[in-house]
């Protein structure tokens, strides 16, 4: 069986798993995009066209925030981090994803 | 927290912009190589890991523009970029600039200072605690047609305690006393009220404290509290000033207290004492007597009461006081009640003024927006070709209507700095002009609400002159690249052009109407007779310390006033350049002098019956020599007409045509006591306008200044010469009949009735100056549409020329057509002169709001204006070459 076509994320989604892949600790640009596609089994994949303005934009909005730091072989990177904000955002995007895709499943289910 | 740390992310990212464009590359540089060495296994070759890299990763910097898109200061980056623009293409017309950022300064500046008037006196309130709650009392008596009867003390108590609605209800009058205790005597006008006055009006002293609870009870010390003028002026702001001593009316009086600055209201006064200091309002004939009705009363209304229910108490209250005391309301007297606001009352005459000169000075920013924009039209269609250029390269229509925007707000703001200057260089002008109208006007500052006021008028400006010729530029934007453009934006924008021509003249029809009837108004004003030669008179106010010249039980001692008087006259007489000089109880033309009163004529009025009124006037033998009041009938007083002979009176020639119409009324006997004492009428005198020049003279009774002198008075002094060279003499001869006699308000009659119509004057002569303006503005307006038009026809009149149309007839074609714009305009401006008639007239004097002859005047100058505006753009048509002008294209 040849593997499904990847899908493109919707950007509300995306920031979504971009708060969710934050919460297990700082990751840059790159590892977050590589951590949602390897959790995903490369189901979902990310868009650099979309990845960096969302992740400019969650800084903006003050629900990351970063740091350069250094990567595996010793590069200078920017580090994102959740902030306390993000995790309550990231709680209630989650609650709502929930509701959403339970809705979603169960007119699937029933209809 | 959040808020902050987007704050400071937003900061940095404006201010700290290559560092953060730097960090972006990297982070997107470092994306590429993780990328690259995750797929070096499968490319093979390094070169071909980055072309894949590169290729999963899309176009670098349109990944970057959507990062830059999400950091919010897109907005402000293209501001910065119209600014930018707009500046450079400001700096680059100096004389557009120039001209514009001048025209708008003047019409916001003239705003910016009218309306600081208007937030000062109209919209302020007052500086009193919780002011809207104070009101005066009136008790009007429409029947015998008196606006006011005034309070007697008692019934200043009764209103106290009988209506639930008011707070407190307190006693107030004004009167001159001499105050000793300084370098030399002084005249202080004396506010005397009850002691919690100054807790109705809601004031706190500056310094020391107001009077107490019981301080205005008989037989209690007499206390001083001093206005925040005197105290500054008179005694230099002396700190120490609580409980030094003065002596006024032969007691000793305590300072207790100073007040912040007020309005001069009710009255300006220098020093305020308690009610019972005051040796006339404490005559017992005075305290016990119901009609003693000298004085004001003022109270505040309970909190949360509405005004309706207070006015709607004390209405029943007057109803009860003359059931109660019928013996209090004589000759038919009956008064009601009302309250007003003390705002109503301090800004009511000063209103209508306010508004006019809001509404004019409004028009002239429109007419002067009006013209910016048919500048601003002339411009664009001059850059239609780069405007055209910007299209082509992708400037969105919007964003070229924001440019034009940004660039004419930038105007406005120039326009709106100058402004400001013009109305700090004109604010204490204007606060001079508005102190005519009411005590407010030392309130009129420019503070954060006129600056708003500014900035709001400017913004709208910039915005209303960017946008009247942004919007239809650009329907036809495409054109102006192909070349013919004129073809149909031009004739779109030449309407547009027309519209604001004929807009302006308009407008400008409305103020020239305005400022002629202000004109014709004042020039009513001047025309008045008011009875008397104004010419060579001195007048001065002689004021003698009471209370040298009371009797024991506070009367005047007449024979005392009379023996400063009587040699006076003749000392003055005896001066060389003299005519003659006379004494009265005040000046002609004093609107705030009021003796007026009920009489009875013998045998024709009984007690009970509501008698007809008078004002009555004191007034020396030779007092209508001096003023040159003609003596109809009769005779003059003459020196015997004194306290040891028979009472005797000079009526005025309009009471006595009202009461006995060509009858000579000489010889007849009249009563203002109501039938105790008779005084037989000797003369009939022209009339004079006591009262005012805008008011009809009154029917006036005079009574001999022999037999009712009074310790203040006018002096009057007819000369040869200069009567102000004079002063000096008169006043010594004063003081060496009584040196603390205080001389005051040295003048001419000639000023008196100059002074009478300054504000008459200022009001003509700001709407005249805005009307020029105005007029000069349009003028220039329509003499640009009019050349824009010749420029859009040259092809057109070169051709009429060649097949032979003479001069004179392209004259005439293109007269014509700045006629039609004048003529719409006038019809406009007609329409909306005649709907805002009724605004101007309450300042009217003599004129219709809609007056024929004002309306065509202004029309002529309007016509004229404009002719000689068409003219000179037309004549330069008619010197057109039709070969040149066939060639042009």
């Amino acid at each position: 069986m040849p593997p499904a076509p990847a899908v493109d994320l919707l950007q509300g989604t995306l920031d979504l798993l971009v708060l969710r892949t934050l919460r297990t600790g700082p990751q840059h640009g790159w590892g977050i995009a590589q951590r949602i596609q390897q959790l995903s089994e490369d189901v979902l994949r990310v868009n650099q066209g979309s990845l960096y303005p969302s992740l400019h934009r969650l800084e903006h909005e003050g629900w990351i925030e970063a740091e350069w730091g250094s990567s595996d072989n010793n590069r200078r990177a920017k580090f994102y981090r959740l902030t306390r904000a993000g995790q309550k955002r990231l709680g209630e995007e989650t609650e709502s994803w929930e509701r959403l895709s339970g809705a979603v499943a169960r007119v699937l289910r029933l209809a | 927290m959040r808020a902050l740390a987007r704050a400071r992310h937003l900061l940095r990212t404006l201010f700290s912009r290559q560092r953060v464009e730097r960090e972006l590359d990297d982070e997107l540089r470092l994306h590429l190589e993780l990328e690259a060495e995750k797929r070096l296994r499968d490319a093979g070759s390094v070169e071909e890991a980055r072309r894949r890299a590169a290729i999963s990763f899309g176009a670098v910097e349109s990944v970057k523009d959507e990062v830059r898109e999400s950091w919010g200061i897109r907005f402000l980056e293209t501001l910065a970029q119209d600014l930018k623009y707009g500046a450079r293409s400001l700096r680059r017309n100096p004389g557009f600039t120039g001209v514009v950022a001048l025209t708008l300064g003047l019409g916001i500046g003239a705003n910016t200072a009218v309306f600081s008037v208007v937030r000062g006196v109209l919209l302020r309130p007052l500086p009193y605690a919780r002011g809207q709650e104070v009101v005066a009392l009136h008790q009007p008596a429409p029947q015998s047609g008196i606006e006011d009867i005034g309070f007697s003390v008692k019934e200043v108590k009764d209103y106290g305690s009988l209506t639930p609605s008011l707070e407190d209800v307190v006693e107030y009058h004004s009167m001159n006393f001499t105050l000793l205790g300084g370098p030399e005597p002084q005249r202080v006008r004396t506010g005397v009220v009850s002691a919690a006055f100054f807790d109705v009006l809601g004031v706190k002293p500056l310094l020391g404290r107001t009077f107490r609870k019981g301080e205005d009870a008989m037989g209690a010390e007499p206390l001083l509290v001093l206005s925040h003028a005197y105290w500054q002026q008179q005694l230099g702001r002396d700190p120490g000033v609580i409980g030094r001593h003065f002596e006024m009316n032969d007691r000793v009086h305590t300072v207790v207290g100073v007040l912040p600055p007020l309005p001069g209201y009710p009255d300006e006064n220098d020093v305020y004492m308690p009610a019972s200091a005051c040796p006339f309002r404490s005559r017992p004939a005075t305290l016990d007597n119901r009609q003693a009705r000298g004085y004001q009363a003022f109270a505040r209304v309970k909190e949360g009461v509405p005004l309706a229910r207070a006015q709607a108490d004390i209405a029943t209250v007057v109803e009860r006081l003359k059931k109660e005391y019928p013996d209090a309301y004589p000759q038919g007297l009956a008064p009601t009640a009302t309250l007003v606001s003390v705002h109503e009352e301090m800004v009511r005459s000063a209103r209508p003024t306010l508004l006019v000169l809001l509404g004019t000075v409004a028009l002239v920013l429109l007419i002067a927006c009006a013209n910016v924009a048919n500048l601003t039209l002339a411009r664009i269609s001059d850059r239609g070709r780069e405007m055209g250029v910007r299209a082509a390269l992708g400037a969105g229509r919007v964003r070229l209507l924001r440019q034009l925007l940004t660039e004419s707000t930038l105007l406005a703001l120039i326009g709106g700095v100058l402004g400001l200057a013009v109305a700090f260089l004109t604010r204490d002008a204007l606060v001079q002009f508005a102190a005519r109208f009411t005590p407010r006007a030392g309130e009129v500052r420019i503070d954060g609400a006129v600056l708003a006021f500014s900035l709001v008028a400017t913004v709208c400006t910039g915005l209303l002159v960017g946008s009247l010729p942004g919007l239809p530029a650009f329907d036809r934007l495409a054109r102006a690249l192909t070349g013919d453009g004129r073809s149909t934006a031009g004739r779109s924008r030449q309407r547009i052009r027309s519209v604001l021509a004929v807009s302006q003249l308009a407008l400008s029809f409305m103020l020239l109407i305005g400022a002629a009837l202000m004109l014709k108004s004042f020039a009513n004003l001047q025309k008045v007779d008011p009875g008397f030669r104004a010419d060579h008179v001195l007048t001065m106010t002689v004021d003698l310390n009471w209370s040298k010249y009371a009797t024991p039980e506070r009367r005047v001692d007449q024979q005392r006033v009379l023996q400063v008087f009587e040699p006076l006259w003749d000392r003055v007489r005896a001066l060389p350049g003299v005519v003659t000089a006379g004494t009265a109880w005040t000046f002609p033309l004093n609107g705030a002098f009021s003796a007026n009163g009920g009489f009875m004529i013998e045998g024709v009025h009984h007690d009970g019956q509501t008698l007809p009124r008078a004002e009555f006037r004191g007034a020396s033998a030779t007092y209508f020599e001096a003023l040159g009041v003609p003596i109809l009938r009769g005779r003059a007083f003459d020196a015997h007409d004194r306290a040891d002979a028979e009472r005797v009176a000079i009526v005025s020639q309009s009471l006595a045509r009202r009461h006995w119409g060509a009858d000579d009324p000489v010889g007849r006997r009249i009563s203002s006591d109501r039938g105790q004492t008779w005084a037989r009428i000797v003369g009939v005198a022209g009339d004079v306008r006591q009262t005012g020049l805008a008011v009809e003279p009154p029917d006036v009774v005079y009574a001999s200044f022999g037999q009712f002198p009074g310790y203040t008075s006018t002096l009057f002094v007819r000369t040869i010469g200069d009567p102000a060279a004079l002063a000096d003499k008169v006043r010594a001869e004063i003081r060496s009949l009584d040196p603390q006699a205080a001389v005051t308000n040295v003048r001419t009659l000639e000023t008196i009735r100059h002074d009478a119509l300054a504000s008459p004057r200022l009001t003509a002569f700001l709407l005249g100056l805005f009307a020029f303006v105005a007029l000069a503005i349009s003028a220039a307006g329509l003499a640009g549409v009019l050349a824009y038009s010749v420029s859009q026809r040259t092809r057109e009149i070169g051709i009429r020329m060649a097949l032979g149309a003479a001069p004179g007839s392209v004259l005439r074609m293109l007269l014509g057509q700045g006629l039609v714009s004048v003529v719409i305009g006038l019809l406009v401006g007609l329409v909306g002169a005649l709907g805002l008639s009724r605004l101007v007239s309450g300042l009217l004097f003599g004129v219709a709001p809609t007056d024929p002859m004002c309306f065509l005047g202004s029309a002529v100058v309007l016509v004229a204006v404009a002719l000689v505006a068409s003219f000179l753009p037309a004549r330069r048509a008619t010197g057109i070459d039709p070969i040149l002008a066939l060639r042009t294209e």
